[in-house]
């Protein structure tokens, strides 16, 4: 387990102000039953994000937006969805059949081609600065107050850390899982019986108080967080100790990111307020297509199951669903049958919570090469990804007596996809 | 082995019409000596190529490119066609022993026939053979069936009359890269994403044997996901050996950081007899292999910089023993019945027809 501090001087002071539109708490359900009779638990819980992050920059072209036939198009051709009129690449035939769960925007232009100023703008929906990304902000808008999960947890396979929470506290940095491997030390020591483990925590809590008499709250907040965070995963270590059903990995597949997703499903089925689940694999400088083959056929099958578990426990309503990159990648297809970095006319998909289905919104040129129509950018999408949530974005986060507006006021929300 | 002199000069002087040859005394024009290959003449498309074939009888060059049609040069003439009627890239040809029929497979999983005759080919026959892409299509020795294989895991068996599905043989967990039928017409083989060869038994309809050619595959931990497959397949003519053609060592796939290779087993016992590798500072993949009709071998590839090389190695030989840099990546390499001309598909979107032997130097009158 990772673990992200986030913490700034401005972190401890955060005031927490009700001014969420539908932000609620709600009672907890815990089940690792996996089962649609979870349904009725978490109907009418607080909101969350599902997010599926294609780290290194999905093609645009062989994913949401495919122009086949044309110079650029690529070898792979485009397949009706469940959405008449929609087209989506014949890389995602499971996902093709559940297009009526999600939307798509075409039209996003980053005007960066780099990895990190990519990903920091479609996270934080700002350019630069220190702000909180979209899962932190969730985390501290959305968590129930007595959330029993972390707000916002990241399953990945591999590490890249990110200053997620900015200023608004450790509590909501992002909690980083390597997989579905049980964090370390996540039981307690041996030999240690719990009510001497509780006598512990209360004498740190106690060091704590007089710590903060002479110095403050924050120099101990941090600290705070990441045994309060521990503490929850302790009491929910069976997450990792429950082997998935087969039945299940039949479904998701047996890989990681198949094992990944199921443990997001565990995850968001017990409230947790935003999952990010990473599939690597999408930076293709060289051999695009066959990546593409391998990295989709990997992602369709086990997202669409993942949306269909969702539907089905009547989570999905209350479930923003991110499917995002960095960037897209270059129409040109350069020497090593590769493409390359773009965040010029690229697309995601989202679908769930406040979201419209079915919809495309914008549109690139013939060749895939510039926004046609509807050019949007990182800050118009992180304000329709909090107004679908209920979270009106032209507020601002209140710190200490200063205001910081919680979306880019130079941005909007992209209304016509918000249901 | 005939040698047809007139194609060659005709090849040799495409746009010099004025010039006549400066043949030295004494030296045999028609030596084949890798060494001296040199291009002589240069085939148009517009867009980047992605693979090439010449025809048994040496009249059609046909290329698949990064559009959806197949482009066809006549030889002698260097007068192109277009085949239109696939709906994706085409990535492999075959053709029948008279050349007149031209088979190809597209990466939307389609397989077509075409009568090279016609002066405006029409597909004559389209088979869907794979879900996914067909990536390779070979004609049986007796030619009379087509070997398929593609991204269902998949190598099928098709009746080239009717078109019906002979055979299927299931058992690659991974995409199957290419297929070729050994020459005694008895059996196939296959090579998959992860290196495995299977070989496949017509008569019993079952795998006989595998063959580990897993040094052709490499897993890239950064990105999750594996790199590998035969670029390329070939036996050589008395089918003692397999020759196939792909990457090893992988470094960083997903930036094209991997050692091209080209790998010989010998057919009777599968066991691995070279592996082949240019100089360490190209990095990228092997696209092609022949067997020479004199006995040595020629590879093609391609360098992640985009530039390109043909090799060459004799017979028992561990090391390629010349290097022929090349302006573009080589993405496609076949042998002229003349056994004297390569053609090379490059990714600066031209057939190059090189000529292996002294080159005939011209001069302006």
């Amino acid at each position: 387990m990772q673990r992200n501090q986030g913490c700034q001087q401005l972190d401890h002071r955060v005031a927490r102000r009700q001014f969420l539109a539908g932000a609620a708490g709600g009672a907890l359900a815990f089940s690792l039953s996996g089962s649609p009779a979870v349904a009725e638990q978490v109907n009418g819980q607080h909101k969350r994000i599902l997010q599926v992050y294609l780290q290194g920059g999905v093609s645009q072209l062989e994913s949401w937006d495919p122009k086949p036939g044309t110079e650029f198009g690529g070898p792979f051709r485009a397949i009706p969805t469940s959405v008449p009129g929609m087209h989506i690449s014949e890389l995602l035939p499971y996902t093709a059949q559940r297009m009526h769960h999600l939307s798509i925007v075409r039209s996003i232009n980053l005007k960066t081609n780099d990895h990190t100023q990519g990903r920091l703008f479609m996270e934080k929906g700002r350019r630069a600065g220190e702000y909180p990304y979209v899962g932190s902000v969730a985390s501290r808008y959305l968590a129930p107050a007595k959330a029993e999960l972390p707000g916002y947890i990241h399953i990945s396979t591999r590490g890249l850390n990110d200053s997620t929470a900015a200023f608004l506290g450790a509590r909501h940095a992002q909690l980083k899982f390597l997989g579905v491997n049980p964090p370390k030390n996540l039981s307690l020591p041996k030999g240690l019986p719990p009510t001497a483990a509780e006598r512990r925590m209360a004498l740190r809590q106690q060091f704590n108080s007089q710590f903060q008499a002479g110095h403050g709250k924050a120099m101990t907040e941090t600290f705070d967080a990441s045994f309060q965070q521990a503490e929850k995963l302790m009491s929910r270590k069976t997450f990792f100790e429950k082997p998935p059903a087969d039945k299940d990995l039949e479904r998701y597949g047996k890989h990681d990111f198949g094992r990944n997703c199921l443990l997001a499903r565990t995850l968001l089925e017990n409230n947790a307020t935003c999952v990010k689940v990473t599939h690597h694999g999408y930076d293709s400088h060289a051999e695009n297509f066959n990546f593409h083959l391998e990295q989709l056929g990997e992602f369709d099958k086990t997202f669409s199951m993942l949306l269909d578990d969702l539907h089905e426990r009547g989570m999905l309503e209350s479930t923003l669903v991110m499917i995002y990159s960095e960037f897209g990648r270059t129409p040109k297809i350069n020497v090593r049958y590769g493409r390359d970095h773009w965040g010029t006319a690229w697309s995601i998909a989202l679908g769930g919570c406040g979201i419209q289905p079915g919809a495309i919104i914008g549109k690139t040129n013939e060749k895939g090469t510039a926004v046609a129509e509807r050019e949007v950018d990182a800050g118009h999408l992180f304000h329709t990804y909090l107004q679908a949530l209920g979270i009106d974005s032209t507020r601002d986060h209140e710190i200490a007596g200063r205001s910081v507006p919680i979306g880019d006021p130079a941005a909007q929300p992209i209304k016509e996809l918000l249901a | 082995m005939s040698v047809n002199n007139s194609e060659a000069v005709a090849a040799s002087k495409p746009v010099l019409n004025d010039a006549v040859e400066a043949r030295k005394p004494g030296v045999d024009y028609d030596a084949i000596d890798p060494v001296k290959t040199h291009k002589v003449a240069e085939l148009k498309h517009t867009v980047p190529l992605t693979s090439c074939r010449v025809d048994p009888t040496g009249r059609f060059i046909v290329a698949g490119a990064e559009d959806l049609d197949i482009h066809v040069w006549d030889y002698e003439s260097k007068t192109k066609r277009t085949l239109k009627g696939h709906t994706s890239w085409v990535r492999s040809f075959d053709f029948s022993a008279d050349g007149n029929t031209l088979y190809s497979a597209c990466w939307g999983g389609d397989i077509k026939a075409w009568n090279l005759l016609d002066t405006e080919p029409k597909s004559k026959l389209t088979i869907q053979a794979h879900q996914g892409s067909a990536r390779w299509v070979r004609l049986s020795p007796d030619q009379t069936k087509l070997a398929t294989c593609g991204n269902d895991l998949l190598v099928k068996l098709w009746d080239l009359e009717n078109g019906k599905l002979l055979q299927s043989f299931a058992g690659h967990e991974r995409h199957v890269y290419a297929v070729e039928f050994h020459p005694d017409g008895k059996h196939l083989v296959s090579q998959d994403l992860m290196g495995v060869i299977h070989v496949w038994d017509l008569h019993s309809g079952k795998k006989s044997r595998s063959i580990d050619a897993s040094v052709m595959t490499g897993y890239d931990k950064k990105f999750a996901a594996d790199m590998g497959g035969a670029r390329d397949l070939q036996f050589s003519p008395d089918g003692s050996e397999l020759a196939t053609a792909g990457i090893t060592n992988v470094v960083n796939s997903f930036a094209g950081v991997q050692d091209p290779i080209i790998m010989l087993f010998d057919w009777k016992t599968g066991q691995e007899k070279a592996k082949l590798k240019p100089d360490k500072t190209f990095q990228g993949i092997a696209w092609g292999v022949r067997y020479h009709p004199d006995g040595f071998l020629i590879g093609a590839g391609a360098d992640r910089s985009g530039k390109g090389e043909l090799w060459f190695r004799k017979p028992d030989e561990s090391e390629f023993y010349h290097t022929m840099k090349l302006p573009a990546a080589a993405r496609g390499l076949d042998l002229l019945n003349d056994a004297r001309h390569l053609i090379v598909a490059h990714s600066h979107g031209a057939v190059h027809i090189y000529r292996m032997t002294e080159e005939e130097k011209q001069k302006q009158v």
